[in-house]
């Protein structure tokens, strides 16, 4: 038997999330798994245009690049336009933790604990060089980058970046959330279960292509 | 002005200094350590000099750096880096600290200097005498790690406690990194995380002057 196209995920997915062709779902869609597909894709589809247009972010605000955030907020250039409208002072209520500034040794505790009181799903963008990299804070007292302790999503660079950048940073984050694929089965499935599934796939399948 | 300040010092004082480096209008004076209370003292509550205010303490870390004083051009230094210890002889002397102090009400000003050797960095604490010198000099104790005697917490003030080495030293090696931290236990005045004062690690509060006995029960 001929291998069958790999299904790919709608949307402009990100390379490491994509589905090696080895481990690739199935081989023959059953109606069941059709129909599970589409109702996967509308409400990955509805779950990510909701998370991406209602951004509350929690504005981790340690430096100069602070003065940018607030630009990036104000009526000038105006973030609200893109559902990132409310700052949130408390991690709990927060989606995007924006990494805003130098962040130094003693603090990357307090950064990493931040993350973790954040409820999921949470993005986190690094505002400026600083965060990135460390930036040309090149010495004894600067975590260099806040990707030491915590996952970034999506880095701005910049010393401090411009408002466009940041905008522009923002929609590439809204088009990951917009492509995310958002799965039915939240618990996944044994591996014992799972073969079960491929012999009971294969016998019909064999039924079907003996007839 | 401030050389009337040196010719009191030198009435009153005439054994405490070593010498009068001044550089355009601006006064120094190096002290000797043994007589630098006595002086700073003297400074302040003298009516004549009234220095009541410590504007900086400040650390010097001269590597290489040949002056005239410690022998040596000034100018020589400057293309080979101050951490070349091949190609440039260390000096001695080699750390200074500078208290520069002024008077409000009298509008004068003097440079306090000490000359400290690497192999004995100790000097008085002035903070029975000025009360700002207490994080000034857990400042320089941080980043040049002189010891300041009878200081009342002589801990990191910027630094974590885990820190290792004195960073403003010139021979810190500029790119070393150390290694990421655990969160610092500290008590929470309303409902904080971690055990607090007495439990592990070194509670927030305690790097606090004039907290250090205090009862974490009695905060409010
Ligand atoms: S990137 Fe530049 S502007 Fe932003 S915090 Fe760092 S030094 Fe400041």
């Amino acid at each position: 038997m001929s291998r069958l196209p790999v299904l790919k995920p709608e949307g402009n997915v990100p390379e490491s999330q994509h589905l090696p062709p080895e481990e690739s779902l199935p081989v023959l869609l059953t109606r069941s798994d059709e129909a599970l597909g589409f109702f996967e894709r509308k409400l990955s589809g509805a779950l990510g245009w909701a998370r991406a247009n209602s951004l509350f972010q929690y504005p981790f605000v340690t430096a100069c690049c602070g003065m940018e955030y607030m630009s990036v907020m104000a009526g000038r250039y105006d973030l609200a336009r893109f559902g990132a409208e409310y700052p949130r002072f408390t991690p709990r209520q927060a989606d995007l933790l924006m990494i805003v500034g130098t962040i130094n040794v003693k603090q990357t505790p307090v950064l990493k604990r931040v993350y973790e009181q954040m409820t999921e799903p949470k993005w986190v963008m690094a505002f400026g060089v600083c965060a990135s990299s460390g930036g040309f804070y090149d010495n004894y007292a600067t975590t260099q980058g806040a990707d030491r302790v915590i996952p970034v999503d999506v880095y701005v660079p910049g010393c401090p970046p411009r408002p466009e950048q940041v905008l522009d940073g923002l929609k590439i984050l809204q088009e990951k959330i917009r492509s995310q694929r958002h799965q039915l089965h939240t618990v996944e499935k044994s591996r014992e279960i799972e073969d079960a599934d491929e012999e009971k796939k294969k016998r019909f399948l064999g039924k079907w292509l003996n007839r | 002005m401030a050389q009337s300040l040196i010719d009191l010092l030198r009435e009153t004082h005439p054994d405490a200094i070593v010498s009068t480096p001044g550089h355009r209008g601006d006064e120094v004076v190096v002290v000797r350590r043994e007589q630098l209370v006595d002086v700073c003292r003297f400074l302040k509550e003298d009516p004549r000099t009234d220095l009541k205010l410590l504007a900086q303490i400040a650390g010097v870390d001269l590597l290489t750096y040949a002056t005239e004083a410690t022998g040596g051009g000034a100018l020589a230094s400057i293309e080979v880096p101050a951490y070349d210890l091949e190609r440039k002889r260390p000096v001695e002397p080699r750390y200074q600290v500078a208290y520069n102090l002024g008077s409000v009400v009298k509008k004068h000003r003097l440079r306090l200097r000490l000359e400290l050797r690497s192999d004995d960095m100790k000097i008085p604490t002035v903070t029975g005498i000025w009360r700002t010198a207490d994080w000034w000099e857990r400042y320089i104790y941080d980043m040049f790690g002189v010891e300041f005697v009878g200081h009342p917490n002589l801990t990191r003030i910027m630094m974590y406690p885990e820190f290792q080495g004195f960073p403003l030293r010139k021979d810190y090696p500029v790119r070393k990194r150390q290694p990421l931290v655990p969160e610092l236990d500290f008590p929470d005045l309303v409902r904080g995380p971690g055990p607090g004062p007495g439990g592990a690690g070194v509670p927030m509060s305690q790097t606090h002057v004039g907290r250090a006995n205090v009862d974490p029960d009695a905060y409010d």
